[in-house]
């Protein structure tokens, strides 16, 4: 990762406003977004003083000790199997050890819908002298690319709800970016309806109530809804199935607020 | 009687602060909930954008048809608007907290409208 990328990243985490708590834990990934591994390699990369952190890949959890942005090991782990690997200092040294680690943690974090983290005081961990693995060796393992620039928060909310979506179609300062699905519809709409309608919307409110969610039932053909997302120069024309309405301004809120 | 049917809506929904009855023909707002103390501009406000979402006198919004109910998610409420089934121009004009749970909230919403319209 190159010296400006990472505190790009690091700016971008501290300027963040989207941080979600649950239960004192911080939502680190949901939905498979950002992807849970890169989440758990980001917490390992931005922990300088030795900590226990706790991270819960929806009903499993897992303690890692880490200092120095290096992992030094795995302290407990709720379910079965991991005797082997715990209370043990990884280090090169040991590879087999090391990709026994490595494996635990991917087995448990990687296909977790909802992963959270909790910085705990550290205990006392192991008993030689190494200083354990860096983030980005890691990454190595995992063959996970961490030189990524961050999501934007639209970018996030797409990935997140890409399921629950039939088609997408994504405009930044009026360039069409990306699509997903049958979007032919939506390209047309972009095209006739949205300039106007966004103008008559100024009109009728002059308040400006920051990112928008705005969705239209049965606005498409056979049922289908449409919504129009707007946050800064973002603008997404989205389908998708009505009955996904809950979880889709569910998602919105978490991201946008 | 209409305000009780939009009373016993609010009370439901504790996240629901306002609900109104409109009709768009006249983009007027001629029943409030009983505990709402929202100003008259507000008022207009919320049926004028009930009548650019829903869309009044056939223009559309959004889409290739006009839609029977809108959402609009801020980041200081959720406005929900519905039309009734049979009369599409008596509409349910809502705001809530951005933390109401809006597929429940819409269908609720939704029984009741068309309780209130079919009885008028």
């Amino acid at each position: 990762m190159s010296d400006l990328n990472a505190l790009a990243q690091k700016i971008s985490a501290l300027t963040a406003q989207d941080v979600v708590f649950e239960a004192g834990s911080r939502v680190i990934s949901q939905g498979g977004s950002p992807a849970p591994l890169d989440s758990v390699l980001a917490e390992i990369d931005d922990t300088v003083l030795e900590r226990n952190l706790e991270f819960t890949a929806d009903t499993q959890k897992i303690n890692l000790i880490v200092a120095g942005r290096r992992l030094r090991g795995v302290l407990a782990v709720s379910s079965m199997g991991a005797e082997d690997v715990i209370g043990k200092t990884v280090s090169r040294e040991e590879p087999d050890l090391l990709l026994a680690v490595a494996d635990l943690i991917s087995s448990i974090c990687s296909s977790a819908n909802r992963l959270t983290v909790r910085s705990l005081a550290p205990e006392p961990f192991g008993t030689g002298g190494e200083r354990g693995i860096s983030a980005q060796g890691l990454a190595e393992i995992w063959q996970v690319e961490t030189d990524q620039a961050p999501q934007t928060p639209m970018g996030r909310f797409l990935n997140t709800n890409k399921s629950a979506f039939s088609a997408v179609l994504h405009v930044v300062d009026d360039e069409i970016v990306a699509t997903f699905g049958d979007f032919d519809t939506l390209q047309t709409i972009w095209e006739t309806q949205v300039a106007a309608f966004q103008a008559r919307q100024k009109k009728t409110l002059n308040a400006d109530d920051g990112p928008q969610l705005i969705c239209f039932d049965g606005a498409l053909e056979d049922g289908t809804a449409a919504a129009l997302a707007l946050a800064d120069e973002d603008v997404v024309l989205i389908a998708y199935p009505a009955n996904n309405i809950g979880a889709v301004h569910s998602s919105w809120r978490a991201i946008f607020g | 009687m209409v305000v009780n049917e939009l009373d016993a809506l609010r009370e439901k929904y504790e996240s629901c602060n306002t609900i109104a009855f409109a009709d768009l023909s006249t983009q007027m707002i001629l029943v409030t909930d009983s505990s709402s103390n929202r100003r008259r501009e507000v008022l207009d406000d919320l049926c004028a954008e009930a009548s650019l979402l829903l869309g009044a006198n056939g223009k559309l919004a959004i889409g290739l048809k006009q839609s029977n109910s809108a959402l609009v998610a801020s980041k200081s409420s959720v406005r929900i608007f519905l039309r009734a089934e049979d009369e599409p121009n008596d509409v349910l004009c809502c705001i809530c907290a951005p933390t109401v749970d809006a597929g429940a909230f819409l269908a609720d919403a939704r029984a009741c409208i068309d309780r209130i319209s079919s009885a008028a």
